[in-house]
């Protein structure tokens, strides 16, 4: 199977502190990876700069073909002026530009629109796919009713999928956090995603909307849209997942199938820890990077 | 039927399944459903824009109803930007002084007829909307409110200083609409009522714009573009990550908000037939920017109830000339404690449906000064059986 998403070597440095320090891993097209990891391994950071919304210090991220960072030419980096060119929009992906072009993603505490119904939230999602231009939404012509009749089938299709039976007219402040989880996962999905990126979905979930949450993880797999998601609750991910990327300090420690990351030494010490340091097996797989970060580090990579 | 709604969507490789459930249609009818009252009270507003001339032609109650009509216009402007965009604007008058001031300069210097000046204004509210949006609208908030109220009082100066705009004395003698050799200044009798003065034909050259104007915002509001522009003002990087570019979401309500502005200025260019920088103070921004607040943003009832109470209450209270801006400020202290979203609340439902439907949330900018035992209602959470009903 080819990747569908791959992540060579990714930094990411907020002054002298590396959230992301060399990260790779890839995602083959229809599978489902978890990626786990202490607390301020960087796994959010790392999400965050595949789906856009960061710039990478360095490394390099393409999905489905395309290049998510894009290198400025050297006078620019030399002006000093890439900052104010990226603010602008040129020499990087826009996040939603990212998601056009099929990655969907959820964020670690709920992001709904507050002030929207939840149907209109689902809606807001279908915004690129949707056939409506200035002219037509002011004269309400027929191809405007179409669209607007086609998008709310999709978007109640998208509720219907992923089991949300309340009224969809409600305000999404009004439901409870289960169903809130669900509403951001149907929102994600009607963005028509190939790949969906689920930051801790299961937090603050209770078992039973737990065991929902993994029947619908693998229903959006039988889709054939692949999952990457953060997760803390090994349970979860133990059952669902194909293969796991377990990081720390930045940087991936192990890459495996559920079964070798339980079994791996190094895992276990990154989780719990060893009691004497001659114990520690490999130290230097572990800590390097947090340590020897140099101040002008950051300088050198810009320029 | 299936084939030709998806054609209605652009290719996609995801496709939701079809809905498993058959949902209940939107109840219709005046009475048992929100849109169904609220286009009705449509109806009976233009009715009323409509006869308004019949029952008093007097120079006097036409004048003011323009003016009104003017407030209306630009409130709807300034609230596709505040109120449905969430991006405060404290210098909107700056596009109303563009549109006067390019309509009066067309008219005056150029001699072209006021029709002919139209496309020009509109065009130079979307220009002046590009260059004030494009730079300042990367940034968030407190901002914006700050370098928006520098644009608007640069363009104030800018009037003040120029030769063009005539300067601190401004434009005089803008000719009003003509249509081929006839004017308003000529006058008409229809249907056995005299119909002297130019005002009254104007009074009905701005219903219609005006009535236009709101009825195109608030459509584009529930489109494709007006969820973008709530769905940036509720959350900016979802917005982004859902696939919306927020900085065109921005531009395109900015530029929205500055033809509404411009359409207002030509209107007020042709009524006054005569504009100065001091028609164009910051104090205008802040009285618009008021009547969005006090009717209730991102609501157009709320919103002209807002520009009506406006630019009605100076004539109301024209005997306490001095007190007028105290009365206001107090009025405005009471009303933001007792409906803290507006009068007419965006999220409002019509008191005699509220037993079907839970209460909208609470005001999201108001909640966190005042304790949740406050605004939690009893009937606020959603019953069992009112969700369930949902379905059908």
């Amino acid at each position: 199977m080819s990747a569908l998403l791959e992540v060579k070597d990714l930094r990411l440095q907020f002054g002298g502190v590396k959230a992301v320090d060399g990260l790779s891993f890839e995602v083959r097209e229809g599978e489902i990876l978890a990626v786990i990891g202490p607390n301020g391994a960087g796994k959010t950071s790392a999400f965050n700069c595949i789906s856009a919304f960061y710039l990478p210090t360095s490394g390099s991220v393409v999905f489905d073909g395309k290049h998510i960072v894009r290198e400025a030419p050297r006078i620019w980096h030399r002006l000093r002026l890439v900052q104010l060119l990226q603010s602008f929009g040129f020499y990087r992906v826009l996040p939603s530009r990212v998601t056009k072009w099929g990655m969907a993603r959820t964020f670690q505490n709920l992001r709904l629109f507050r002030e929207l119904s939840v149907l209109d939230n689902v809606k807001t999602a279908m915004h690129a796919n949707l056939r409506e231009g200035f002219w037509s939404t002011l004269l309400h012509t027929p191809g405007y009713r179409r669209a607007e009749e086609a998008c709310a089938r999709e978007a109640r299709g998208w509720l219907d999928f992923v089991g949300f039976e309340g009224d969809e007219h409600l305000y999404v402040t009004h439901l409870p956090y289960g169903e809130q989880r669900r509403v951001e996962i149907a929102r994600a999905l009607a963005t028509s995603p190939k790949l969906l990126l689920l930051d801790e979905p299961a937090a603050g979930l209770n078992y039973n909307e737990k065991q929902s949450l993994i029947e619908l993880i693998r229903r959006i797999r039988a889709l054939g849209v692949a999952v990457v998601l953060i997760e803390h609750d090994m349970g979860l991910v133990m059952q669902l997942a194909e293969r796991i990327v377990v990081l720390n300090y930045g940087k991936e420690i192990a890459d495996g199938t559920p079964q070798q990351i339980t079994n791996d030494p190094v895992v276990i010490e990154a989780y719990l820890g060893v009691d004497d340091e001659d114990e520690a097996v490999d130290d230097t797989r572990l800590r390097t990077g947090a340590s020897d970060a140099e101040p002008n580090d950051e300088s050198e990579s810009r320029s | 039927m299936a084939r030709r709604l998806d054609l209605a969507l652009k290719h996609a490789p995801l496709r939701a399944p079809a809905p498993l459930f058959e949902r209940p249609r939107a109840a219709r009818g005046v009475l048992d459903s929100q849109t169904g009252f609220m286009r009705a009270l449509g109806v009976v507003a233009v009715l009323f824009l409509a006869v308004l001339p019949f029952i008093d032609a007097s120079r006097y109650t036409m004048s003011i109803a323009i003016s009104a009509l003017i407030y209306v216009m630009l409130c709807m402007g300034l609230n596709v930007v505040v109120g449905y965009a969430g991006l405060l604007d404290l210098g909107y008058i700056a596009f109303f002084a563009v549109g006067a001031y390019v309509s009066g300069i067309f008219t005056t210097v150029l001699g072209w007829p006021m029709w002919a000046a139209l496309p020009a204004t509109v065009f130079a509210c979307i220009l002046a909307g590009i260059i004030i949006g494009a730079p300042t609208l990367r940034l968030r908030s407190d901002y914006l409110a700050i370098v928006t109220l520098g644009f608007g009082e640069i363009i104030r100066i800018t009037a003040n200083n120029l030769t063009i705009t005539g300067g601190p004395s401004g434009i005089h003698g803008i000719p009003s609409w003509d249509f081929f050799g006839w004017s308003f200044e000529d006058g008409v009798t229809v249907l056995g009522l005299e119909f002297p003065e130019r005002v009254v034909f104007y009074y009905f050259v701005a219903a219609v714009v005006v009535v236009v104007g709101v009825i195109g915002a608030g459509r584009l509001a529930r489109g494709k573009l007006g969820r973008a522009w709530k769905a940036v003002r509720d959350d900016e990087d979802a917005a982004e990550a859902m696939g919306i570019n927020t900085y065109a979401a921005k531009i395109s309500a900015y530029i929205i908000g500055a033809v509404w502005a411009g359409l207002a200025g030509q209107l007020m260019a042709t009524h006054l037939s005569a504009i100065s920088p001091n028609s164009f103070q910051f104090l205008y921004s802040a009285l618009i920017l008021m009547a969005v607040v006090l009717g209730g943003m991102g609501s157009t009832p709320g919103v002209i109830i807002g520009a009506l109470f406006v630019s009605l209450a100076p004539e109301l209270l024209r005997d306490f000339a001095e007190w007028r801006f105290l009365i206001f400020g107090v009025l405005l202290v009471v009303v933001m404690l007792f409906r803290p979203a507006g009068l007419w609340p965006a999220t409002a439902i019509l008191p005699w449906l509220k037993r079907d439907r839970p209460q909208p949330p609470p005001f999201t900018s108001a909640t966190a000064a005042v304790p949740p035992s406050v605004l939690e209602s009893p009937s606020g959470a959603p019953d069992a059986d009112v969700r369930e009903g949902g379905r059908g």
